[in-house]
């Protein structure tokens, strides 16, 4: 089997036109545990200095940082720096796996904890509006009776092709409609069309952010990146990138999932004061030469 | 005259065609006469006669608009509030009666806290499918944030509230939950209020159960769950502000309970404990009472669009420092379609059959309930599942068959998100039209408070009524009035009048415990008033007698006024009114300083300023002082309206002007606590009395040319001292003179060493903020300025041409500097906790 061990760093720094009077966050920058992926290392320094550092589990399993800043200041940087072990996931034969009509109906009455959990990712969440266009345009990667990773990989290589990757199109809020009336945006507006898609057939999926090794095939890697995660029953959950029309395998670092962005933000903060602030965000995944262990 | 009212009212009931039996009445039987637990009620208010009602209903009116008993209109743009409507006629319930009322809210309340435990908690009525997970899990009111935080106490609900409708077979009938901070509770105590004031004969005749106990317990509950400081807690009452359609109530009833009105930006989280930010600095809070809705609570958890909330303080809760009443995430069981489910959980969860039924609820997001709102979509009214704002009802009998066929078109798209309830025939009581009695629709509201292991129910509620008998939308919003409720007891009174426990004999004197951002609106709202009153002198300088006249008579008055007009950039410092020469040209720039109130920094907008202030602390200023700046704002809302006023219009608009501005101030004095928010606003109107001073003069006197007596006099006139001048100088008008009365007289209440002086009074009471501080740099400041005030020889201040005074420009430039340093120091010491501009960003 093969493996990598990847050490990520995640800077992100806020530049206020005034000083800020005080500064609340909250973090969602540690690695996850996943069947594909362990945590050798975490760590998070702030400056300047934070008071009130806490650490917190949220609804979704996420681990979460939080801390406030009660001194007036000009900039606030948060680094992260993270190592993580990848294996690659085993997956089915994308053809053999249920028929996608039926996962639905065993979500709910749910079959174990895992499917109870899936329920939770089915239905409209702040950012993700299901039906309208996004069942309209799933329908033609849902034949009857295809097979639900088979007619996911079959959305995920359509929403890559003819979706135009583009910072400049859209904002973090950009509302996901149009995004697909555009046919453009970045990697959390496929994501965000990807889940919508899912949801309107029924079939589970949630917002998975992240970090993406650099590898000059893919697109998204100078920041943190975001993906999709689909529920088969069988299985278990899926990951796939539809910004690069890939399966993630040994290059992408799984921070957080939730039903849409807006339950996994990266960094998250409210400021008092601070005028107009300028936020830079640097992304950098290295692949280390010896694997550790 | 005896029996008028029974008579009246029946013969009301047949004109309206209501003396059948379609409809239930509360008064009147169907086989004739009062029902008997109106009888007495209605005999005692038959011997008050019409005459009699009448008057007392003038009475409770004028009761009403004096208390400042309002509620907001939504949408209304000029943001006043409406008297709030109080029938005199109240609604009776009989003891047994209430009995059965009582018995089925404590157990709704004790089944939607027990359905909240379990979907914040493990969630077995979704595993067990006793409710449908789309319901749940697809419903914006879950908060997931918030998920296994066990309250304080085990309860989610601590106020509940149900609105009860009764059909024309006598049944009680729930119509809807209120679970997140139910309104009404302190307009149904003001109506009792009310009534025992002006009715006292009726509500004694009648025995009505009183009210005070089910607010006591409130606040008792609310105290135990605090996690510390259980003998003394502070708990605060959150509002979204003056803006809410139920301000007035957030505010009587934290007066009523003792607690502190605060909006969330009074609020701060500090490592994960409740803090209520004042001028003494941060006071930590242990209970929260929230009239704010529960997604809006917490931008940095919660909604991240929600300026109104306090961030971190849903890692508070979790972390148990502090309780919310009701808990977050309780807004969920508001959706209504869960009453389809009631009657099942009630079984599943307790073994007991729901004791009074919801209205007839089909939830569309399942197929059989559907397919029945599809059959009878007629008779049904359509609203969406879950609480939305600003969508109405639909009522399918007023839709035609095209209608019909796109609305279930609708619902197909997305079932879930709507339910169709059964049109209720409500019930029909007897309200006073001011000439007569006529029957009008009622929608009951009933309260019940947590007690530590179960509910106790308010022996009250709030009761609306229709606007008409067409009408069946019963709210106040929509035009509808209320009623007191009169609950009778079991036996005698006295068994129900509950042991007060002794009042806390701890005397409250004014502290600095007052709210940052209120003492920072009553600066500047001290700080306008002065502003405009000073604006307005200038301005009148120049009308008065006609500015032709003016500028016949003493050029210098006008060049003085203009100067300082200009300088203190009223007049705009290009085109014509840079330098107006023209009588007309003159009056054409005044008008526009005067009355128009898009002019930003002009008189009008000034006024509304003033009054936007005022608004903001409606709890904290007396109604007479609101009731000055409010109709002055509306004077000059109708003046910017007149496209043609004549300067005479003006010069009276003025002259109200200066009395509402003294009446307020004069209010101000006699009727506010010497408080520290009576000192903030104080200090405001020094302070800038100050600085008006010093700038008409520094602007006024450069323009005088060498008209030395004109001069003097003008700036006498502005400054409101030619009274002073006169009786200790009689005729002589000399500048030496005048700059010792407006600048250096300590006794005369217009000069800035007289603003110096009540300045410093303030200051020395100032709380300290720092401990290593040696001393206010507020004292430093104004110890320096008084100084250089008194240093200074007048001789010398006045010597050489009116133009050119460098002394006086130098101690003018001194002062000018120091007040405003001494404005920034205040609100940087003690305001700046007020600083509002939150910024939430992600990244």
């Amino acid at each position: 089997m093969r493996t990598a061990v990847l050490d990520t760093r995640h800077v992100t720094t806020y530049e206020y036109g005034e000083p800020a009077l005080r500064s609340q966050n909250i973090l969602r920058v540690a690695p996850r545990e996943t069947r594909w992926q362990r945590a050798i290392r975490s760590r998070v320094d702030v400056d300047p200095t934070p008071e009130g550092v806490g650490t917190h589990r949220d609804y979704f399993g996420n681990e979460t940082h939080s801390f406030e800043i009660n001194e007036p200041h000009a900039r606030l940087v948060i680094s992260a720096s993270n190592s993580v072990e990848l294996r690659e996931p085993v997956l089915p034969d994308p053809a053999a796996t249920a028929p996608w009509e039926t996962v639905r109906g065993r979500c709910f009455p749910c079959q174990g904890p895992d499917a109870f959990e899936a329920a939770e990712y089915l239905y409209d969440s702040r950012r993700v509006t299901r039906g309208g266009r996004f069942g309209e345009y799933a329908r033609t990667s849902f034949p009857a009776g295809r097979a639900v990773f088979d007619a996911a990989l079959d959305l995920n290589r359509r929403i890559h092709r003819e979706f135009q990757y583009d910072p400049g199109s859209t904002e973090v809020d950009t509302p996901v409609e149009d995004a697909l009336r555009t046919r453009s945006g970045v990697c959390q507006d496929f994501a965000h069309v990807m889940i919508a898609c899912l949801r309107s057939m029924g079939i589970p999926a949630r917002y998975v952010s992240g970090y993406l090794r650099s590898n000059p095939k893919f697109v998204g890697v100078e920041a943190s990146h975001a993906w999709v995660s689909f529920y088969c029953p069988d299985t278990g959950w899926i990951d796939l990138d539809p910004t690069n029309d890939v399966a993630p395998s040994l290059g992408h670092v799984t921070l957080a999932w939730g039903r849409d962005y807006a339950d996994v933000p990266p960094v998250k903060g409210v400021t008092l004061g601070g005028g107009e602030q300028k936020i830079s965000v640097g992304v950098g995944v290295t692949e280390r030469e010896q694997p550790c262990e | 005259m005896s029996d008028w009212f029974e008579r009246s009212y029946r013969s009301s009931l047949a004109a309206e065609g209501l003396s059948g039996s379609w409809i239930w009445d509360e008064a009147s039987a169907k086989e004739g006469g009062m029902r008997p637990h109106w009888r007495k009620t209605a005999a005692a208010i038959e011997e008050l006669g019409q005459q009699g009602l009448r008057q007392r209903w003038e009475e409770a009116e004028r009761l009403i608009e004096q208390n400042g008993v309002t509620y907001n209109v939504y949408g209304d743009q000029r943001g006043t509030d409406r008297p709030w409507p109080l029938d005199p006629i109240p609604f009776v319930v009989d003891a047994a009666e209430w009995r059965t009322v009582e018995a089925a809210i404590v157990q709704r309340a004790r089944l939607l806290d027990a359905i909240l435990g379990d979907l914040y908690g493990p969630r077995r009525l979704l595993r067990d499918r006793l409710l449908p997970p789309s319901l749940v899990l697809g419903n914006p009111h879950l908060l997931r944030a918030c998920h296994g935080i066990r309250p304080p106490g085990g309860a989610f609900l601590h106020i509940y509230s149900a609105d009860l409708a009764r059909s024309p077979d006598g049944q009680w009938w729930v119509l809807a939950d209120r679970t997140q901070g139910p309104s009404g509770a302190g307009y149904a105590l003001e109506n009792r209020m009310v009534t025992s004031r002006v009715m006292p004969e009726v509500l004694a005749e009648a025995a009505v159960r009183p009210l005070a106990g089910f607010f006591q317990t409130f606040r008792d509950s609310l105290a135990r769950l605090a996690p510390r400081n259980r003998d003394n807690p502070r708990i605060v009452l959150l509002t979204p502000g003056p803006y809410n359609e139920t301000y007035f109530e957030h505010s009587y009833l934290a007066r009523h309970l003792g607690f502190t009105l605060v909006e969330g930006g009074d609020l701060t989280v500090r490592d994960r404990h409740v803090y209520v930010k004042t001028l003494g600095g941060l006071l930590p809070v242990d209970v929260i009472a929230r009239r704010q809705d529960d997604n809006f609570c917490d931008p940095l958890e919660l909604r991240e669009d929600s300026m109104l909330g306090v961030p971190g303080l849903v890692h508070a809760v979790r972390a148990g420092n502090v309780t919310v009443a009701n808990a977050l995430g309780t807004g969920l069981t508001e959706t209504s379609a869960m009453c389809a489910f009631l009657p099942g959980l009630c079984r599943a969860m307790f073994g007991e059959e729901l004791k009074m039924p919801s209205v007839a609820t089909w939830w569309c997001g399942q197929e059989l309930p559907f397919a029945a709102v599809r059959e009878q979509i007629g008779r049904l009214v359509i609203k969406p599942a879950v609480p939305s704002h600003g969508v109405t009802p639909v009522f399918g009998e007023r839709l035609g068959s095209m209608e019909r066929e796109s609305l279930l078109a609708r619902i197909k798209q997305a079932p879930g998100k709507y339910v169709a309830q059964e049109l209720v025939n409500l019930s029909t009581a007897p309200v006073w039209t001011g000439r007569g009695l006529a029957p009008r629709r009622l929608v009951m509201r009933v309260y019940a408070v947590f007690t530590g292991d179960t509910y106790a129910v308010m022996p009250g509620a709030l009761t609306r009524v229709s606007s008409s008998m067409d009408s069946f939308v019963v709210s106040v919003q929509a035009g509808g009035g209320s009623k007191d409720t009169w609950v009778l007891p079991d036996g005698p009174l006295s068994d129900y009048v509950p042991q007060r426990p002794p009042a806390p004999a701890v005397v409250s004197r004014a502290t600095f415990a007052l709210p940052s951002r209120v003492a920072d609106t009553l600066f500047w709202l001290g700080r306008y008033c002065e502003r405009i009153d000073s604006a307005v002198r200038l301005s009148r300088a120049i009308l008065e007698g006609g500015i032709e006249e003016t500028a016949s008579r003493s050029g210098a008055r006008l060049a003085v006024a203009l100067g300082a007009l200009r300088g203190l950039k009223y007049l705009r410092p290009a085109g014509p009114e840079a330098t107006p020469s023209s009588p007309e040209e003159i009056e054409a720039a005044l008008l526009g300083v005067i009355h128009d109130t898009s002019r930003r920094g002009g008189i009008a907008w000034m006024v509304g300023q003033l009054r936007r202030l005022a608004w903001l602390l409606r709890e904290r200023i007396s109604e007479d002082s609101w009731r000055v700046l409010y109709g002055l704002s509306l004077r000059f809302q109708e003046s910017g309206d007149d496209s043609a006023i004549p300067v005479a219009g003006s010069l009276d608009l003025l002259a109200e002007t200066i009395l509402s501005l003294s009446a307020f101030s004069g209010l101000a004095m006699e009727s506010m606590t010497r408080g520290a928010g009576w000192r903030f606003l104080d200090m405001g109107r020094r302070i800038e009395r100050g600085l008006q001073v010093c700038q008409v003069l520094r602007f006024g006197l450069r323009e005088a040319g060498n008209d030395e007596a004109g001069a003097v006099e003008a700036l006498l006139a502005v400054a409101e001292s030619s009274m002073t001048y006169r009786s200790r100088y009689l005729a002589s008008l000399q500048t030496g003179l005048m700059l010792d009365l407006l600048l250096l007289d300590e006794t005369n209440p217009r000069s800035v060493a007289f603003q110096l002086e009540r300045l410093g009074e303030h200051v020395a009471v100032l709380p300290l903020l720092t401990i290593d501080a040696p001393e206010h740099p507020e004292r430093s400041t104004l110890g320096a300025l008084t100084l250089s005030l008194r240093s200074v020889r007048v001789e010398e201040l006045a010597r050489g041409p009116l133009d050119s005074l460098p002394e006086l420009d130098r101690l003018l430039d001194a002062l000018i500097h120091g007040l405003g340093d001494l404005a920034l120091s205040l609100s940087r010491g003690y305001l700046s906790h007020a600083t509002p501009a939150r910024l939430v960003a992600t990244a």
